[in-house]
């Protein structure tokens, strides 16, 4: 099943052209062009990975990150950013962002942290899977 | 409870019960499953963050090293990607050993702060005045006025000479005017998303960002402070009169950097159109040749704030440059006066002929006149601007000054210089009243004097003019008349133009040297290509004779310009280049930033000091992560009682003193019982090094018995019962993990110790091979010379290299899987032949002897096709 990621930025031009590219190499691409989209977006799809432009006008990268970790804590966030800051990359990465990549990024480095992303966010869900099915099993014998 | 300490609670009760270990529920088998591969997934992250950390160190490291330009956005970004990448191997090293390592994460948060402080950029100077008048200011306040304003007060109020009453719109205005229009960060963002080493990325960027500043909204305070100032200049001199709007940034005209000419000027400007020019002369702050030049000086755009002069417009019947001595040869200390019938601009701009006074000091007395046929001149245009115009053939044949004229403004050069301790480069001009005016004045950056050396023989292509920058270059040529023709000139071209326009001087990072028919040594173009080193010479006349792409090689101190590439002698006489980097505010930056990245303290994973308390840079930080994570995953997979990911011991013909962990697909299949064989791996880099270890029979040293390869391979490895100064646990063994794209060896052939660690899959720029080897049984020369000549071996394919007494370090890293593969082979024959090397290093012949066989054997290893079973 494609990995389905959305894609959150103000820069339409930015954003169209990374649809088309992350499509080309099969993944499935929902667009969202402000924080606000993005949370009535995931609150409607299941999505597995989202990339989230760090300064958007309005809500921007790092304080929609807090809410969709809140919500949604299993989907991966992975921030891009157009300006190199110590102070908000490692501030990303500490409200559990997956990685924070600088523009302009090679997008086969995109596509493999969207990848890596997935995957993180399929072992979360297996384990969760298993732990249910654990405690199941125990309060069936108990 | 964590699986290992179930596990050996397990095995210690069957051990105490002599029952065999309880099978495993499915639920418990899946947990354990899903452990395993959350483990994988995480080493996997963490091996690849490694080298991204690496690899932007490598970058910082490199830039530091070479001399060559870059920008501050270089060491930001690679910081920050350093920083990002520890945060990942602390994270994911925190889900192989939870609440191990906790306090490396505040190991890190110290060291941040410190790049935090180290990469912020200077306060921005937003105190004083938004408008301050040229009566009001002298030297000292250039740090608020720029250097042009602030030098011309100092002339003005302290030295009583004539200048134009006039006034400076601060540096503090201009970032008002940013920030009133939120472009600060706007600005930052666009130079970040920008390759600039291309010049046609640059030139867009240029022109965006020039936009931007040209089309802002002047804050209405600054709209008022600016009327007010207008005001008093034209109560003073009358209306009527317009205004020269100069560029005077922070940096600009100070004894390092002159900017000469990078900056936009605009004349005779109505008083009514003041500050639609401010935002222009201020969005020249971005100009491409300004933005070069900033990059190739080490310095921030913050270094370099835009203030901008409004001074009433001169009148000019004669101007012109006055240096007061040679540029080209500090001995040479008669004034050079440089004089145009019209407005000094058509001096300045470098693109005309125009007329030369030497001037002796003592006394003071014109020497010689070359008097140029000075066909136009600059006047200024009635209402707004100048005119070109033409002149007759009679006055253009006149000198422009008179002996008494040129005597005045040598006087006048000379107080300057004396005034300012330096010799200087004056910008006059004399009105209608035939009154003397200054109306810059900057330090003058006189050329290194090069080596004369041997000179090129034969006939030059062309020859003539003058050498405005000395030196010598060779390039193939490229003319460049438009801007079209300037973004697809090659690197390391000799750049051949009509005109030497400043804008030129965005090319100057990648020309080699400059040639152009028209000009002379006092044009702005020229001053940059002396402060950069770039050899040049101007005034050449016709450059029809060079064709396009030949290679020439120009003799700038002999001002001429040769057929085809003469290596030695340019390498005779080469100077290179000024290194402008390590002394500027970048080059600070960056060497701070490294102290807190890159040395490594952490070198010895088995000494006491090798634990996070003793962290000292981010460099330490990646290099513990990857010994513990690597440890865990050994130490997990020995410790587990699940059989699917225990410990294998090889089986090839007999067992061996090898154990292979497999992390997830490193075998081809279900793999029970206690051995695995050759045929069930899957993992590509374990076959491939395998491949290697066995491709070229061994024949010593020492001579050996006749007994099976086999057994000479694992001869060494058959004893682990010898002494190890190591106390790694997994040291006892040869220990592959392996899964189908990873490998990591920790090995020991006798007091061999060697790691390999290689990923090869997909995704190349993941890809990697490190190979470290250590240790011997010959004394420490010897084995350090193991080591070097491995390194050299090594280094010679390709890999970076580092040696530390007897231990060797080599590493490739973003290449394709078949690269990798191919090295590993190489690795795999080292392992093997290179173990009781150390033994014959004291002897050079045997050295020699054993570098040809290395390097024979590797060649025909790389011919070789892999076997399908070693």
């Amino acid at each position: 099943m494609a990995i389905k990621v959305l894609l959150v930025d103000d820069e339409p031009s930015f954003v169209d052209t990374l649809k088309r590219r992350l499509t080309l190499r099969k993944l499935e691409v929902v667009t969202a062009a402000s924080a606000d989209e993005a949370f009535a977006v995931l609150d409607r799809e299941t999505l597995d990975v989202v990339v989230l432009d760090v300064k958007m006008p309005g809500t921007d990268g790092l304080t929609a990150i807090k809410t969709i970790k809140r919500h949604h804590p299993l989907v991966e966030v992975i921030l891009l950013s157009g300006h190199a800051n110590l102070e908000a990359s490692v501030g990303g990465m500490a409200l559990g962002a997956f990685d924070y990549l600088l523009k302009p990024v090679r997008i086969d480095e995109l596509v493999y942290k969207i990848e890596d992303a997935h995957r993180r966010k399929v072992l979360q869900e297996e384990k969760i899977r298993a732990l249910r099915a654990a405690a199941q099993t125990h309060a069936g014998e108990g | 409870m964590t699986v290992a300490v179930i596990g050996r609670l397990r095995r210690l009760l069957g051990r105490l019960t002599g029952r065999p270990e309880p099978e495993l529920s499915p639920a418990e088998s899946e947990r354990l499953t899903n452990l395993f591969r959350e483990r994988y997934h995480s080493f996997r992250q963490l091996l690849a963050a490694n080298g991204k950390a690496l690899e932007s160190m490598a970058t910082l490291e490199h830039a530091a090293i070479t001399g060559r330009a870059y920008g501050i956005d270089l060491v930001v970004g690679n910081a920050t990607a350093v920083a990002v990448q520890v945060v990942q191997m602390i994270r994911h090293l925190e889900v192989l050993a939870p609440g191990r390592y906790g306090e490396l994460a505040a190991r890190f948060d110290e060291l941040r702060q410190q790049l935090d402080r180290v990469l912020s950029p200077p306060p921005r100077t937003i105190d004083g005045r938004l408008v301050e008048r040229l009566a009001e200011i002298a030297r000292e306040d250039a740090v608020r006025v720029g250097a042009k304003m602030a030098n011309l007060g100092e002339v003005r109020n302290r030295l009583g000479l004539r200048v134009p009453p006039g006034f400076v719109i601060s540096a503090a205005a201009f970032i008002r005017t940013l920030e009133h229009n939120d472009l600060v960060t706007e600005i930052d963002r666009l130079v970040q998303a920008t390759e600039i080493d291309r010049s046609d990325a640059l030139f867009a960027l240029s022109s965006t960002i020039q936009q931007l500043i040209a089309r802002a909204e002047v804050p209405a305070d600054l709209r008022s402070a600016v009327d007010a100032a207008r005001r008093d200049v034209l109560g003073e001199i009358g209306d009527g009169v317009g205004f020269a709007v100069r560029s005077s940034a922070l940096g600009e005209d100070t004894a390092e950097t002159s900017f000469a000419g990078l900056y936009r000027s605009q004349l005779n400007v109505h008083p009514d159109n003041l500050l639609d020019s401010f935002l222009e002369v201020a969005a020249s702050t971005y100009s491409p040749q300004a933005m070069v030049y900033r990059r190739l000086h080490g310095l921030r755009d913050r270094d370099t704030e835009m203030a901008v002069g409004c001074m009433a417009m001169v009148d000019a019947a004669v101007g012109g440059v006055a240096y007061t001595i040679d540029p080209q040869d500090e001995s040479d200390r008669r004034v050079r006066v440089s004089a145009a019938v019209g407005l000094p601009k058509t001096v300045v701009d470098g693109r005309f002929d125009t007329d030369l006074y030497l001037v002796e000091r003592r006394p003071l007395s014109v020497v010689e006149r070359r008097i140029a046929d000075q066909g136009t001149a600059f006047v200024l245009r009635p209402g707004e601007g100048v005119d070109r115009r033409a002149l007759t053939p009679e006055q253009a044949r006149r000198p422009a000054l008179t002996d008494d004229q040129t005597i005045a403004v040598a006087r006048t050069a000379l107080e300057l210089e004396a005034h300012f301790g330096g010799p200087q480069d004056v910008e006059w001009a004399i009105d209608h009243e035939g009154e003397l005016v200054v109306l810059q004045c900057r330090p003058l950056r006189t050329a290194r004097v090069a080596g004369r050396g041997p000179a090129i023989a034969g006939e030059p292509l062309v020859a003539g003019g003058v050498c405005v920058s000395p030196g010598i270059a060779s390039g193939p040529v490229a003319r460049v008349r438009s801007d079209r023709e300037a973004l697809k000139m090659p690197d390391g071209a000799v750049l051949a133009v009509d005109h030497p326009d400043p804008r030129w001087a965005a090319l100057l990072d990648r020309a080699a040297a400059v040639l152009a028919e028209h000009g002379g040594i006092a044009g702005h173009l020229a001053t940059v290509a002396r402060e950069l080193g770039v050899p040049a010479v101007f005034g050449l006349g016709s450059l029809d004779a060079l064709g396009r792409g030949e290679m020439v090689t120009v003799d700038a101190d002999g001002c001429a310009v040769h057929p085809g590439v003469h290596p030695e002698i340019e390498a005779a006489r080469r100077a290179g280049r000024r290194d402008l980097m390590t002394g500027s505010p970048i080059g600070r930056t960056l060497r701070e930033t490294l102290a807190l990245i890159s040395p490594l303290n952490l070198t010895d994973p088995d000494a006491p000091e090798f634990r996070p308390a003793n962290v000292r840079t981010l460099h330490d930080i990646t290099r513990f992560c990857h010994e513990q994570a690597v440890r865990e995953m050994f130490a997990f997979g020995r410790e587990n009682s699940f059989p699917r990911y225990a410990a294998k011991q090889l089986h090839h013909n007999v067992p061996m003193q090898w154990w292979v962990l497999d992390l997830e697909d490193g075998f081809a299949g279900e793999v029970t019982g206690r051995y695995v064989r050759l045929s069930e791996l899957a993992c590509e880099p374990m076959l491939a090094l395998w491949d290697g270890m066995v491709a070229v029979p061994w024949d010593g040293p020492p001579a050996l018995s006749g007994a099976g390869l086999a057994s000479v391979l694992f001869e060494a490895t058959r004893n682990p019962a010898l002494a190890t100064p190591f106390r790694k646990p997994y040291a006892q063994r040869n220990y592959f993990m392996v899964s189908r794209h990873f490998m990591n060896l920790q090995s020991r052939f006798g007091f061999h110790f060697s790691t390999v660690e290689t990923l090869a899959g997909e995704r190349d720029s993941e890809n990697y091979l490190s190979f470290s080897l250590k240790g011997g049984a010959a004394d420490l020369d010897r084995r350090a010379a193991r080591a070097r000549l491995i390194a050299e071996i090594l280094g010679n394919l390709g890999f970076s290299v580092r040696v530390i007494e007897d231990t060797m370090t080599a590493r490739v890293s973003a290449s394709p899987q078949e690269v990798v593969l191919d090295h590993l082979r190489t690795v795999g024959y080292l392992l093997m032949h290179t173990r009781q090397l150390d033994m014959v290093m004291a002897d050079p012949r045997a050295v020699e002897h054993y570098r040809s066989k290395l390097e024979t054997d590797i060649g025909s290893l790389a011919a070789r096709r892999p076997a399908d079973e070693p």
